[in-house]
């Protein structure tokens, strides 16, 4: 039975990877040209903006790639119900695998994505060292973290299709009230509390602890991420156990 | 005979959304803070005791809890009250166009549905494809294109191939014969006796009393969520041909 879960969640992976970028002739580049482009606007609209960040370009790229990771696996599983209908309604598997094998299909790309930034960071002055490790926890507890948020809109939007418009509505907005062009420090003092409330903001500070600043990772913020994934999860669980017996119907 | 399914009073029932509560908007119009959810029962009080080996049809007007109850046995839905005991490992349910991904090819297709069916095996996977291939009976060329340019009845070639050519020990068919031609529905019908002479039990829905004549031993009939009739399948096909 077990082998056999594994063999499904596999499977079902590698058809996401598959669909993807199947009719895509750039294919597998297009989730590495999304944030190169973003790069090369930031670049040059806002390092002039920003001239007291240092080395900006280092700093936006490290921002910008876990977003794209945040924003391309949430919408992902905000519609994981509503895309797997025939299968939930035809086989007899906890319908959280669906939820695995779509995250699974993101953190692949995002992974094998990080691969050439990371070269392309140390360009531009990323210090290689045995800190890098600390990306390794950073990514579990984010994708966590990830998985909670997606299962919690994939669970609503079976019953509510606008959470799925909403949250496509939210994503930029969300995008521009964290911190990935622009630094926190710049942020007017009364305005700071609303970055602060965003959870985002605190996954940020703790990857740039270790790709920006090159060290090992900050309590402070580790504390909070956890604090953060726990209560996410939690709500995650409550939402998608009340919600499951009703998918069936509503899908 | 020892059961291999047996239901106990069970009633199953849905959640449905308020009336017209479909997005959060009407959610906020209407304020029924109550709760969006609303209940709605679709099987009542339904007893079944199916032996090994069986071939029970189930037969009844659209919306009268057919597909319901077998979704129910799959386990995909969980009962509201009574219990439900299976005792054979479950098999997909075959319905249309699950699993069907109609981006890839018929090939790539086809390894899914033996992988969520937990027939694909390293060892055998050459050996099954052939053998889904020689049932579907769809050439080379077809099964190299992606699904979505195939016919309806290709695609339920493709979809059941994949489960007919394995030996379950329970096939659960939710109408579906009614799509291929009447070649591939005479193949589907004799490996449907096959699989049953071989031991299986077999659950079908059908809107066709004589089908289930021809194919089963037993027959159900439901009607608005309640069983009206349980016996032979000659009998229940009457009783079903009397309801209209």
């Amino acid at each position: 039975m077990r082998s056999k879960r594994k063999y499904i969640i596999l499977f079902l992976i590698y058809k996401n990877l598959q669909l993807k970028y199947k009719h895509s002739a750039l294919g597998f580049l297009w989730s590495l040209l999304h944030p190169f482009l973003y790069l090369l606007i930031f670049l040059a609209i806002f390092s002039a903006a920003f001239p007291s960040i240092e080395n900006y370009p280092l700093y936006v790229l490290s921002g910008l790639v876990f977003w794209i990771y945040f924003a391309g696996a949430t919408t992902q599983l905000s519609l994981v119900f509503i895309k797997n209908t025939h299968l939930i309604k035809a086989l007899n598997i906890p319908k959280t695998i669906y939820a695995i094998t779509d995250l699974g299909s993101e953190l692949v790309s995002f992974l094998l994505g990080l691969i050439p930034f990371l070269v392309i960071m140390y360009f531009m002055g990323l210090h290689i060292s045995f800190n890098l490790l600390y990306l390794i926890p950073v990514i579990i507890l984010f994708s966590v973290f990830i998985f909670s948020v997606g299962l919690i809109l994939g669970s609503l939007n079976v019953f509510f299709r606008d959470v799925g418009i909403l949250w496509n509505t939210i994503n930029p907005a969300l995008f521009y009230l964290s911190p990935i062009a622009y630094s926190f420090k710049i942020v007017p003092e009364q305005f700071k509390f609303i970055v602060k409330y965003n959870p985002l903001f605190h996954f940020l500070e703790l990857v740039r602890n270790v790709l920006y600043e090159g060290q090992g990772l900050s309590m402070h913020y580790l504390g909070r991420c956890l604090l953060i994934t726990s209560v996410t999860a939690i709500l995650a669980i409550l939402i998608y156990r009340k919600t499951r017996n009703g998918f069936i119907s509503n899908l | 005979m020892d059961y291999v399914i047996k239901l106990d009073n069970v009633s199953v029932s849905y959640l449905k959304n308020r009336s017209g509560v479909h997005s959060v908007k009407d959610f906020i119009l209407k304020a029924s803070f109550i709760s969006p959810f609303q209940k709605n029962r679709v099987l009542h009080n339904v007893d079944l005791v199916i032996q090994k080996g069986d071939s029970l049809g189930i037969l009844g007007p659209n919306g009268s809890g057919k597909s319901t109850l077998l979704r129910t046995i799959a386990g995909i839905i969980k009962p509201e009250m009574g219990s439900l005991e299976v005792k054979v490992p479950i098999s997909p349910l075959l319905t249309l166009g699950a699993g069907i991904e109609l981006e890839l090819s018929g090939y790539e297709n086809m390894r899914i549905a033996l992988a969520l069916s937990g027939n694909y095996h390293k060892s055998t996977r050459v050996e099954m494809i052939e053998k889904v291939t020689d049932f579907a009976e769809l050439t080379k060329e077809q099964l190299k294109m992606p699904a979505k340019m195939y016919s309806t009845g290709m695609l339920a070639r493709l979809a059941f191939s994949s489960v007919m050519t394995s030996q379950p020990e329970l096939l659960m068919i939710d109408e579906v014969l009614a799509v291929g031609d009447k070649g591939f529905q005479k193949k589907c019908m004799n490996r449907i006796h096959e699989i049953i002479e071989k031991g299986a039990t077999l659950l079908f829905i059908s809107h066709s009393p004589n089908e289930v004549k021809e194919i089963c031993k037993r027959g159900i009939c439901l009607k608005d969520g309640k069983k009206i009739f349980d016996g032979s399948s000659e009998n229940a096909a009457n009783v079903y041909n009397g309801l209209f």
